[in-house]
């Protein structure tokens, strides 16, 4: 029917949107990593190398030349599927994002479930509540959170728990599943009480929100049962914004738990960029934005749609 | 059968807790019974204490702070009063249907139509689940709503403000409740859909033996097909009077009501209006609260003290002590 076209369009609609940001975040990343100063060549042969060899290794590496024709023939391979390899060790691209790529969205995805589990409850619970020294506790411990940089946080739990305690590593990684857990586990931690100070804050304004509804109180004088209640005129209708702004964020993080990855020395794909960056490794960093991009956007655009599907007063 | 009403208000007073120790009565005091298929008019301007009325009736006035401090509110044999969890949730969508003021903000924006009325028609939990699509429907025509199977897949906001007191209207009466309380029906509505409304009210009651209480500040309309006409002003109930002898009212403020309307229709009339400001809670003046509008003031009137009920029939009273006065 006429409602179900008008849903297609606007998935349809936000899809290209999505393919178009994509389509940008590539041409940045290109532009913007020769723009930075640094060059490859230099940088793979170290400090105090000739300059006849770097320029050799320069002509070697096609550094040179018109950078149109560079960009074009960069979208030509990535038509093809071909992302490059690294100026400085020859490793492809791909290669490198699916070793590393994992570990991040380990990270990200269990510190997100985590984050949900803390956050639903306390969100709601004070939010509906509404007891002011609960609101006030709650604003007060979050803020704290909040304003702390996570490396902080992070720094105290490797005192606390890997030197005084050694529960858990300082550093070092293994890819299979349940031994991952082992070296992932503070982090996602340190990560989960950032990620809970948000959530729960975005979910506890909404609920308090939902509270003071008129439809609320119809349910109420309706007698709708505990369980149903708590879905659909408390939850639901609170849901939809604190699933748009984690969506993004787990976009966000993708980049963002470098610092983690660093304090907890994780082989995670925000260090290997970093260190690209570092060396002006151009196709590598390349390849991973244009991974993040695509990851974004796609997280965010899931993030509407769901947010829109629990709540149609949501703009999509 | 029983000579019991089924609605009994006596000297209800609701404050509002607005500090630890300060506490403002909102209404001091409501006096008034409703009998089982009466339509009762309840009538009076913004912030007298309407909907904190109703809202006491279906026990959620702890959401605004407020409580009942003192009086007596039965329904059907159950002291209000004092119920607990359990009772409410017998009474509550079985017993009474409510139909908030702001309708419009009525509808859950998270379900479908549908949904909900299948959600109020399951409060029965005997209810077969094989007819429930079948009994929403007829609901919604008995509502008579226009192609009902679409609306049932419908969101709130999809629907006009009329549809959506409809289906309101259509969720109160799903358990034919014993009591329908609806808190201005057809406020912001126009002229055409309020009649259809009032008309509608009217056909539930005549159906199922309802008992409505209607809310409004249009008197001259809800006279049209009340019963009694209880009339509010600064939180105490001032007047209950039939609505065939409206125009024989005891009450200044009631005439004043009444009045004002009639003026609009025919421009002979004396012209009456309310003039100034409504009394605010917290600033009611003492003895009679409205002494200072009223044409027909004496000292007598500004003596602090409870203004006594005054009955005059059957089912009419007045608070005004000069109420012989009125007509000389
Ligand atoms: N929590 C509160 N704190 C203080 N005053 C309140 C509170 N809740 C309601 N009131 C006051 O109580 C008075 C009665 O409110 P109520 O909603 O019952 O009026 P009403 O007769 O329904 O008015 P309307 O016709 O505008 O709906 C209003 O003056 C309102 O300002
Ligand atoms: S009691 Fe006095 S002031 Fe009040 S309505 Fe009657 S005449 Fe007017
Ligand atoms: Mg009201």
């Amino acid at each position: 029917m006429q409602k179900g076209n008008q849903l297609t369009r606007k998935i349809i609609g936000r899809f290209l949107r999505a393919i178009s940001v994509a389509f940008w975040v590539m041409v940045l990343s290109f532009v913007m990593i020769r723009v930075a100063p640094g060059d490859p060549a230099s940088a793979r042969l170290g400090p105090g190398a000739e300059k006849a060899a770097i320029e050799v290794l320069r002509k070697q590496l096609h550094l040179g030349g018109n950078p149109i024709t560079q960009f074009f023939s960069y979208v030509n391979e990535l038509i093809h599927g071909n992302l490059g390899v690294s100026l400085q060790d020859g490793v492809k691209v791909v290669d490198i994002i699916n070793r590393t790529l994992p570990i991040t969205i380990y990270l990200i995805l269990l510190s997100t479930l985590c984050a949900l589990i803390v956050s639903i409850p306390i969100g709601t619970y004070i939010g509906w509540s509404g007891k002011g020294s609960l609101v006030y506790g709650f604003r007060g411990l979050t803020a704290i959170f909040l304003a702390t940089p996570n490396f902080f946080i992070a720094m105290v739990g490797i005192l606390f728990f890997s030197v005084r305690h050694n529960w858990a590593p300082v550093f070092g990684y293994d890819n299979s599943f349940p031994q991952n857990l082992h070296y992932l586990w503070l982090p996602v931690a340190v990560n989960t009480i950032i990620l809970s100070s948000v959530i729960s804050r975005v979910l506890f304004s909404s609920v308090s929100e939902t509270k003071d509804e008129e439809f609320v109180e119809t349910g109420i004088i309706r007698g709708v049962g505990r369980r149903r209640f708590f879905w659909f005129y408390i939850l639901k209708p609170s849901l939809a914004p604190t699933v748009v702004l984690l969506s993004y964020m787990m976009g966000t993080m993708l980049g963002a738990t470098v610092i983690l990855e660093t304090v907890f020395s994780l082989p995670g794909i925000g260090r290997e960029l970093v260190g690209a960056v570092l060396t002006s490794d151009y196709p590598v960093v390349q390849g991973i934005l244009l991974y993040f991009g695509v990851i974004t956007v796609l997280l965010s655009f899931i993030g509407d749609l769901i947010a829109y599907l629990l709540d149609r007063r949501v703009k999509i | 059968m029983s000579e019991q009403p089924l609605v009994i208000i006596d000297e209800l007073k609701i404050d509002v807790r607005l500090t630890r120790a300060k506490r403002l009565p909102i209404v001091d005091t409501a006096t008034f019974d409703v009998k089982r298929g009466e339509i009762i008019g309840l009538i009076g301007e913004s912030g007298s204490g309407k909907t904190m009325l109703c809202r006491s009736l279906v026990g959620t006035l702890h959401r605004r702070g407020a409580y009942i401090a003192s009086g007596k509110l039965v329904f059907d044999g159950i002291d209000l009063v004092a119920a607990k969890g359990a009772q409410w949730s017998e009474i509550r969508g079985k017993q009474i249907g409510y139909v908030p003021q702001s309708a419009l903000a009525g509808p859950n924006p998270v379900m479908l139509i549908g949904a909900q009325i299948e959600e109020a028609i399951l409060q029965d939990k005997n209810f077969p689940k094989s007819k429930v699509k079948e009994r929403a429907i007829e609901l919604l025509n008995i509502v008579q709503i226009r192609r009902p199977e679409v609306v049932m897949h419908q969101y709130q906001h999809e629907l006009s403000g009329g549809m959506k007191q409809r289906v309101m209207i259509a969720c109160a009466i799903a358990q034919q409740p014993q009591l329908i309380v609806a808190d201005e029906p057809t406020t912001g509505l126009d002229v055409t859909v309020q009649a259809e409304i009032m008309r509608l009210l009217l056909s539930i009651r005549a159906e199922f033996n309802t008992s409505i209480i209607l809310v409004s500040h249009d008197l001259p309309l809800v006279n049209q097909i009340c019963d009694d006409i209880v009339v509010m002003h600064a939180g105490t109930t001032v007047e209950k009077i039939p609505s065939k002898d409206i125009t024989h009212a005891k009450h200044p403020y009631t005439r004043a009501l009444y009045d004002s309307r009639i003026d609009l229709v025919e421009p002979k009339g004396k012209l009456t209006t309310i003039n100034g400001q409504p009394p605010t809670v917290g600033s009611w003046p003492a003895g009679c609260r409205f002494s200072e509008w009223c044409n027909f003031v004496r000292d007598e009137c500004r003596v602090p003290q409870t203004m006594p009920i005054i009955p005059l029939g059957p089912d009419h009273y007045t608070t005004c002590i000069r109420y012989t006065e009125l007509d000389k």
